[in-house]
């Protein structure tokens, strides 16, 4: 058995280390790394203890890189480790394992395993760069490796278990399998990231509250008074901070104890899923209308029989052009004949608007329709204030699974095939953005109407700027990823912190300061809003040199 | 007279796997069936003529335009069905091919009318308020054919058009194909057989990513008269005849194991020389090209052979 699960698990890893989505989390969390040590006159900082921060030597550093990537892991790495069992599932490979005699448990086992290994693959290179960090910033030139690296295995592994668990949790029901999964587990994250850091939670929540307590000792015992808490999350400082010594964090066995449980609590979250998960038996559960996902972006060659409400045999039996149609085209011969209509050239921008708008809402729920309705309503009779704070952010995160969409539907379908040699690249891709325009412009209709009934013009300045912003940012990273996944673990942050607020981030005017937008001006906004776009049609064109694909050469041409 | 000119294309996919090689086709009106093993880099080949993928190198001319450097002067022109194709689950297929039209440049009245025509010719005008993600392989197949057919191409590429269908469907599917050849340019790949026997007046075997050999079938049969044989040997003696031989059919008989192979001359005892038929010449091509038959070919292998047969 251990074999079985070593071979599903490394078979799995190395299949999705290679995948560029590992390459680009690894990247940032390394940019993280560095962060989360700034230099000592910065002004901004990730972990702190009041006015104070440790002096960077071995333990200090191992810590503050440890919590501050093991938080970007544990959220990012979700996104990354996500799919697993539907890749199983579209590539055909999930039948094959099924008809293996390995336990379904083995398999669940063999995917937590391959998720942990991702994810604690991320970590370790993390605990390299903390000790290139420390020597960087060279405060203290002394390295203690078991300082240094003992928080990663105490902290960052056991928080980086919870995404490995989850993602798999979450694909075995139905429901979290798609993108609600991915904005649940943003939710779950910060209520994970942002609560589990309190005193006397059990377990020791994420194990932060240990390390802070070690540092106020180190400091008591140094005679230093402290102004403020411990604090870990990105903050700019007015002043840098003032340093003290901090020896490290000496765990006992309660510690590790609850640090141990937390990695069986996912264990068993992962291992859950073996109660109901009927491997990849098409039979089982109800078959929709139309396929899933996964089965639709497959080819014909690959596709299963008819499925649905849909008789079988009942068009597959007649021939290419009934006989009766045939004579009465002229009884040429040719099916040919029964097409009398030349195709004429004509103006197509607006159709291939409406296609694209299509293509973008296909298979949207009624219930969906019925939310952003009463966004709108509630938008409309919302006072200004009201309606910007509260209304417009919620408006404006409604539709992030459908926004998700922009750039990826060609691909995750399979429809690229096709559209590879199809004219108009250019007013395709022009036409798809104007279709997520329309849909953030319908699903913020609430409160421009109420900034429009108030005469107030830099309100929907902003608006108008939003609108623009968030489906060039979906199409920019659907274009570039190919997967819903990575808008969705984009926006939502951004848009949390614009919930929360921040007005740093602010694309949308719903921070107000006396009354006036306080965030991004959307001159700025609009300018990003640009690039985005142009990152549409760059990526295009790198594709082409690096791939020879004459499909993106036509987005020249166009 | 050329239409489309494919001239010394070349296919070199990063870590250097060479899939197409040097290769030059001129295509006129009638269908050209592109015959190949897996691998043969026929897929590649189509991408490049339906303007999909970019050559390393050579040209490809369409009415004197090259259109690796202006693609859309054939994609105008083009109807390209791919061997694995999606669809958007959710729309029928007159929305889908509404917005295929669309984005070939159709005027909104004339696509109407000739989607309508094109349903009606693929026979899914009683399926067009199904989505599409409840159609079956074949149906899917229709809606594909449907698609190649809206712009009115000059050009039409197919590529493995049958794969996965029924025999009924893929019977069907050959027989749109050639009423299409008497109009259009089709270039059509397969790595079956039957499948070009039946349509195509003009075959190219490709191997290796090059071309080995284009002609009419007859004269793919002439270059095999004479060098087919079937013998019944014995079980125990396949593996060596395989490895001697190039093999193209096997039949277990209670005399032993009826062979039908490739020799330049009679390889066993009782072998009889019979009539060969198309794959016996893609077989001899193909193999040609790697070189089949063993070292002592005149050699019969007497103790292999349990008596021949006529077919």
């Amino acid at each position: 058995m251990t074999r079985v699960l070593r071979g599903l698990a490394v078979a799995d890893f190395k299949d999705r280390v290679r995948r560029p989505a590992y390459v680009v989390t690894l990247a940032a969390a390394v940019a993280l790394g560095f962060l989360a040590v700034p230099d000592s006159g910065s002004r901004w900082v990730i972990m702190q203890l009041g006015d104070h921060r440790g002096v960077y030597n071995s333990a200090y550093v191992g810590t503050a890189t440890a919590l501050a990537c093991g938080l970007w892991v544990s959220l990012g790495g979700f996104y990354v480790v996500r799919d697993s069992i539907g890749r199983d599932r579209r590539t055909g490979v999930g039948q094959l394992l099924a008809a293996t005699p390995m336990r379904t448990w083995a398999y669940l086992a063999g995917k937590f395993l391959s998720n942990l290994l991702v994810l604690a693959s991320m970590v370790g290179v993390l605990a390299a760069t903390a000790l290139v960090t420390q020597l960087v910033r060279g405060e203290d030139m002394r390295v203690d490796f078991f300082a240094l690296w003992q928080p990663f295995l105490l902290l960052a592994v056991p928080l980086v278990a919870l995404p490995a668990a989850f993602a798999l949790f979450f694909e075995a029901l139905p429901l979290l399998r798609g993108g609600l999964g991915n904005v649940l587990w943003f939710c779950v994250w910060v209520v994970l990231a942002m609560g589990g850091q309190g005193p006397g939670l059990p377990l020791g929540g994420i194990g932060v509250n240990g390390v802070a307590k070690s540092m106020y000792e180190d400091l008591l015992a140094q005679k230093i008074t402290v102004d403020g808490a411990f604090s870990l999350g990105l903050t700019y400082l007015d002043e840098p901070l003032q340093v003290f010594n901090w020896h490290g964090f000496t765990p006992d066995a309660g510690y590790v104890l609850a640090r141990t449980a937390f990695l069986g609590i996912a264990v068993v979250v992962a291992l859950l899923p073996a109660l109901w998960f009927r491997r990849f038996d098409p039979a089982h559960g109800k078959r929709p209308a139309g396929p899933s996902q996964g089965e639709a972006s497959a080819g014909p060659s690959q596709r299963e029989a008819p499925a649905g409400p849909f008789p079988s045999g009942f068009v597959d039996e007649a021939p290419y052009g009934d006989e009766a149609t045939r004579s009465a085209a002229g009884g040429r011969g040719s099916v040919l004949a029964l097409l009398r209509t030349p195709p004429e050239q004509g103006r197509v921008l607006l159709r291939l608007w409406a296609g694209e708008l299509r293509i973008l809402l296909q298979g949207v729920s009624k219930w969906w329709w019925w939310g952003a309705g009463l966004w709108v309503f509630l938008g409309v009779c919302s006072p200004v204030p009201g309606a910007t704070r509260l209304m417009l952010p919620v408006a404006w995160l409604w539709p992030v699974l459908i926004w998700s969409r922009l750039g990826t539907q060609r691909y995750e379908h399979g429809v690229d095939g096709i559209l590879g040699a199809y004219p108009s690249t250019h007013r395709r891709v022009v036409a798809e953005w104007a279709a997520g325009v329309a849909l953030t412009a319908v699903a913020g209709l609430g409160p421009l109407a109420r900034l429009v009934v108030a005469g107030d013009a830099a309100g929907v300045a902003c608006w108008a700027a939003g609108a623009l912003f968030v489906p060039s940012l979906a199409l920019a990273l659907g274009t570039l990823s190919r997967t819903h996944r990575l808008f969705q673990a984009v926006y939502l942050p951004l848009w949390y912190t614009v919930a929360n607020g921040l007005p740093v981030f602010d694309f949308m005017g719903a921070i107000r300061i006396e009354g006036q937008p306080a965030g991004l001006p959307p001159a700025v906004v609009l300018a990003v809003s640009a690039v985005l776009g142009a990152v549409v049609f760059l990526t295009g064109a790198v594709r082409r040199i690096g791939t020879g694909s004459m499909r993106r050469l036509g987005t020249r041409a166009n | 007279m050329s239409v489309l000119q494919l001239c010394g294309v070349s296919k070199v996919y990063k870590g250097g796997k060479r899939a197409v090689d040097e290769m030059t086709l001129h295509l006129g009106p009638g269908m050209l069936g592109l015959l190949g093993p897996n691998g043969a880099g026929k897929s590649s080949l189509m991408r490049i003529a339906a303007t999909v993928t970019r050559p390393t190198s050579g040209r490809v001319v369409f009415q004197g335009e090259d259109v690796v450097a202006k693609p859309n002067v054939l994609r105008k022109a083009l109807g390209y069905l791919p061997q694995d194709f999606g669809v958007y689950p959710h729309l029928t297929a007159r929305e889908f091919l509404r917005y295929l039209a669309a984005a070939k440049g159709i005027s909104c009245r004339s696509a109407t009318a000739r989607i309508d025509e094109l349903l009606e010719l693929v026979n899914l005008t009683e399926a067009v308020k199904r989505p599409l993600g409840a159609y079956s392989g074949g149906m899917l197949r229709r809606v594909g054919i449907a698609q190649v057919l809206v712009g009115d191409p000059q050009v039409i590429v197919v590529d493995e058009p049958t794969a996965g269908l029924d025999p009924e469907e893929r019977v069907r599917f050959r027989n749109l194909l050639s009423d299409l050849g008497a109009e259009k340019v089709v270039l059509f790949s397969t790595h079956i057989v039957s499948d070009v026997e039946s349509v195509a007046s003009d075959i190219a075997v490709v191997a290796g990513g090059r071309l080995l050999r284009r002609g009419t079938p007859e004269a793919l049969l002439g270059e095999v008269d004479g060098l087919v044989w079937e013998a019944v040997v014995d079980p125990a003696a396949v593996p060596e005849v395989r490895a001697r031989y190039a093999v193209s059919r096997l039949v277990r008989t209670k005399d032993g194991v009826r062979v039908r192979l490739l020799a330049p001359c009679r390889p066993y005892e009782g072998a009889v020389r019979v009539l060969p038929d198309l794959e016996d010449a893609y077989l001899h091509v193909v193999n040609g090209a790697v070189g089949y038959g063993g070292s002592d070919r005149s050699t019969p292998g007497p103790a292999a052979v349990a008596g021949g047969v006529a077919r």
